[in-house]
């Protein structure tokens, strides 16, 4: 309780630091080429006398360029559905001078105190500011953050682009995925539900479900929590089996993909995408971690089923080289890490000009879900969005349904609607908010093999 | 080899009401496939719904001719269902062109100006003055410029660079010194004139005098870029970058015919004077390579070839590569304002050329297209456009004047 009262003083003594004769301010130490980290230059230190230069804005340059709405204060509010959830929800919210507000979502699974803590860290580059220009204040969190890239920063940046973009939505009386120049397919954006059936039964009923819904496409996993380096011929020939078993149930009209969540090493990914290559499926995603691009490269070259990867991969940069070297098929990456709108739509650009699709992953609250889908909307080598739910709606979508009310990830006939509201189409109820208070951050669970030893999942 | 083994695992486990696969199984997912791609084409012919409000109603063109210059560019105008009306421009377009760019963007939502361009990717020239054409309209919906809509400014005015008209040095530099006058500080130096291929030492260095002449006439506080245009053998290129390494213009733009990558990476390996090329790129796969073998330090798209949000989509490749982002611009007025727009868009933009005809006949022509000070210079930068959309008012009126041809 303390801990929550703690945290959700962070918006108030955002106020007190923004009382500090040096925030937003370039700093720069008497000599350009100093690194900072001497005593006499040393921004905090009593004796120093930095040089402090006004910014741009401070200067009046911007003055005829800008709007002149101004954003006022920055909040985060985590909300947890459930007080074991390793994502509480980080919703970012942005007030303005003249009283339209912006929301966002900043959610880092197992890490929602440092998000929020990350997203308060960015403050400057935002209080004060004008929201119309977003790519700015982007790329003023990215380079001006020094130390670049990480889920961290990532999520932080995301939840801060949301709300901007909600706010210049808003302001300039267009949808986002207007603003962005779209959409492609005015029914909406098409989207894949979690398969969540594991016998032919569930499965054959499935499928029914999609043919009445409308549903084309569905995501599974592989069948065992964990994968060791090297793994035994009954859990290798169980997930293949459960591949064939899933297509044969399902049928070929709706396409499939499989997450294997990067639990898989090289070795043991590339026997099972070699097997399950006759089912076509649509993807297999997150092969093996993604940080070593020549490993998963070791994996593709084995395999003629596509390869989906992204959502750990931070901004546009984060993809070069897998695209680069022709490493992937899709790319995924996640609204609410990878840099927020500006984020994706940047990865997404990068992707269609060497001809490779996107298919964005979203596995956190409803805010960051519907941004990637005004995202989506607008990207010409969009192919299908997660969207992290099943055929039956789940108790976290009446609970969304609470606070947006609607509920955030349900289809309609196969695609998710677009709405024509400005910005990002929702308000938000916040006193519904109130009713799932922060319980604190909750790692994600840890998993370990039959020897004991430390597993993905 | 593998597939029948799988077959055979397939038929292992069909139930009653499962599809039973066999390799014939997994052809029908690909002819599956194939008629699902067949359909959503379909579709896509089938007649299209009423024109709504915002979506585009008509489409007209003008092809204008610079009395002097002769350089010649086509002016589109968009309208929509409500009456809105957008400009773009572009490089010559011819009617065939025109017409079938037409065809296809009658009754498309105006806002759609990211997810039409795929439908235009076989009339690039028509699809540059669309985009821009679109974005003006949309700026105008949102009561906003377009690189606000863009999500800009990233900057609040844009570094300029002014092409240098003559043959001689010391034509350059009074065409230097009238541009000087006009706030220009950067400028781009033709080379001398090419007589034949291979031409040596004496060449390399009156392209070296020439560089050094301008410098002692400007001063101090210009900026130069050499234009090759694409008229050097690799052989005087090279040579050529040697010559000016440490003379530090901002760029060597085309330096020699980017037809072989090969002959740009050697120059740009031997050499750290910085590349430009890009000017008849056409979209954005056609500088990957250029920039992934390190061909180039900064791309050139022109603008009347690719339009705002194509350059855009360039820069994006372009920033994961650190790499600038300079647009050409051979065009007129209007396609200054939309380069001013997409500068304040896109985070890498280095300098935006901008055509200054020398005769007086010319520029009269260029500052009566546009109500507003479009071309207007101070200190080396030209300050954005603050108006919806474009934030220009195009005069129709004079376009009879300076007509080549009506589309």
């Amino acid at each position: 309780m303390k801990r929550r009262n703690f945290l959700y003083g962070i918006g108030s003594a955002s106020a007190l630091l923004a009382s500090n004769k040096l925030t937003g301010q370039n700093i720069f130490p008497e000599e350009s080429d100093d690194c900072g980290c001497y005593p006499n230059t040393s921004f905090i230190s009593e004796q120093t006398k930095p040089r402090v230069l006004p910014t741009p804005w401070q200067r009046g340059d911007y003055d005829y360029v800008l709007s002149k709405v101004r954003i006022t204060d920055l909040k985060t509010i985590p909300v947890s559905v459930t007080p074991t959830s390793d994502r509480p929800y980080v919703f970012v919210k942005l007030e303005t001078n003249v009283g339209v507000v912006g929301w966002g979502e900043a959610t880092l699974e197992g890490k929602a105190g440092s998000a929020m803590q990350a997203v308060h860290d960015l403050k400057d580059s935002i209080i004060g500011s004008d929201p119309i220009q977003v790519t700015h204040h982007w790329q003023s969190m990215w380079v001006h953050a020094f130390f670049r890239g990480g889920p961290i920063l990532g999520s932080a940046i995301s939840g801060i682009d949301h709300a901007l973009w909600d706010l210049r939505g808003k302001l300039l009386g267009l949808p986002v995925y207007k603003l962005l120049g779209g959409p492609t397919d005015p029914e909406g954006v098409r989207g894949y539900y979690h398969a969540r059936a594991n016998s032919r039964e569930q499965l054959i009923e499935l499928r029914e479900s999609a043919e009445k819904l409308g549903v084309t496409a569905f995501k599974t996993g592989l069948p065992a929590q964990t994968y060791e380096w090297i793994d035994t011929h009954a859990k290798i020939d169980r997930a293949i089996k459960q591949l064939q078993m899933i297509r044969e149930s399902l049928g070929p009209k709706i396409d499939i993909a499989c997450d294997f969540h990067a639990k898989t090493s090289p070795a043991v990914a590339s026997i099972i995408i070699k097997e399950i290559e006759p089912l076509n499926l649509l993807f297999v995603e997150e092969i093996c971690p993604p940080e070593n691009a020549k490993a998963m490269a070791k994996i593709t070259k084995r395999s003629t089923t596509p390869i989906a990867t992204g959502e750990r991969l931070i901004a546009h940069f984060g993809f070069r080289e897998l695209i680069e070297q022709g490493i992937v098929d899709i790319i995924q990456p996640d609204c609410a890490h990878t840099g927020g709108i500006t984020g994706v739509w940047a990865a997404g650009a990068l992707a269609a000009a060497s001809g490779i699709s996107v298919a964005p992953h979203n596995c956190t609250g409803p805010i960051g879900g519907l941004a990637a889908i005004h995202t989506d909307a607008a990207m010409p080598n969009f192919i299908v969005q997660e969207v992290c739910s099943g055929v039956n709606s789940t108790e976290n979508e009446r609970v969304w349904e609470e606070w947006l009310g609607f509920q955030a990830q349900r289809m309609v006939n196969g695609k998710y609607p677009l709405s024509d509201k400005p910005g990002l189409g929702f308000d938000v109820n916040e006193e519904a908010l109130k009713k799932y208070p922060f319980a604190g951050t909750v790692p994600m669970a840890r998993v370990f093999a039959d020897d004991g030893s430390v597993c993905g999942w | 080899m593998k597939k029948t083994t799988q077959s055979e695992a397939f038929n292992l486990n069909s139930g009653n009401n499962a599809f039973t696969y066999s390799g014939a199984g997994i052809s029908d997912i690909v002819q599956q496939r194939r008629s699902r791609l067949a359909e959503s084409k379909k579709t896509e012919n089938t007649p299209m719904k009423p024109v709504g409000d915002l979506d585009i109603k008509d489409i007209r063109g003008w092809t204008l001719k610079e009395p002097v210059s002769k350089n010649t560019y086509t002016v589109i105008k968009i309208q929509t269902g409500s009456g809105l009306v957008g400009y773009g421009e572009c490089s010559q377009l011819s009617p065939a062109e025109f017409a079938e760019a037409k065809r296809i963007i009658i009754g498309t939502p105006v806002t759609s100006f990211e997810v039409v361009a795929p439908k235009l990717s076989h009339v690039t020239t028509a699809r540059a003055a669309i985009n821009i054409a679109m974005l003006d309209v949309t700026g105008k919906i949102a009561k906003a410029p377009i690189f606000q809509v863009l999500g800009g400014p990233t900057r609040f005015k844009a570094r300029a660079l002014a092409p240098l008209t003559g043959n001689t040095d010391q034509e350059l530099i009074n065409s230097m010194n009238r541009l000087k006058a006009l706030g220009y500080l950067a400028f781009m130096v033709p080379i001398p004139t090419v007589v034949w291929r291979n031409q040596g030492q004496e060449y390399v260095l009156a392209t070296r005098n020439r560089l050094d002449a301008l410098r002692a006439a400007g001063g101090e506080n210009t900026d130069f870029a050499l234009d090759g245009s694409n008229k050097l053998t690799p052989g005087d290129a090279q040579m050529i970058c040697e010559a000016i390494e440490n003379f530090h213009v901002l760029f060597f733009n085309e330096p020699c015919l980017p037809v072989s990558i090969g002959a740009i990476k050697k120059l740009s390996a031997e050499n750290v004077t910085p590349i430009g090329l890009g000017k008849g790129i056409t979209g954005e796969n056609q500088i990957l390579d250029l920039i992934r073998d390190d061909a180039v330090d900064i791309i050139r798209p022109s603008i009347g070839l690719n339009g705002i949000s194509q350059i855009k989509r360039m820069a994006v490749i372009a920033e994961t590569y650190y790499i600038a982002v300079g647009p050409d611009h051979n065009g007129g007025p209007i396609g200054t304002a939309a380069c001013l727009h997409l500068a304040a868009s896109i985070p890498n933009f280095f300098v935006q050329k901008i055509p200054c005809p020398e005769a007086e006949e010319d520029r009269l022509m260029r500052l009566a297209l546009v109500a507003e000070p479009v071309e207007t210079i101070k200190e080396g930068y030209a300050p954005l456009l603050t108006g919806p959309g474009l934030g220009i008012t195009v005069n129709e009126k004079i376009f009879e004047k300076y007509m080549e041809a009506s589309l």
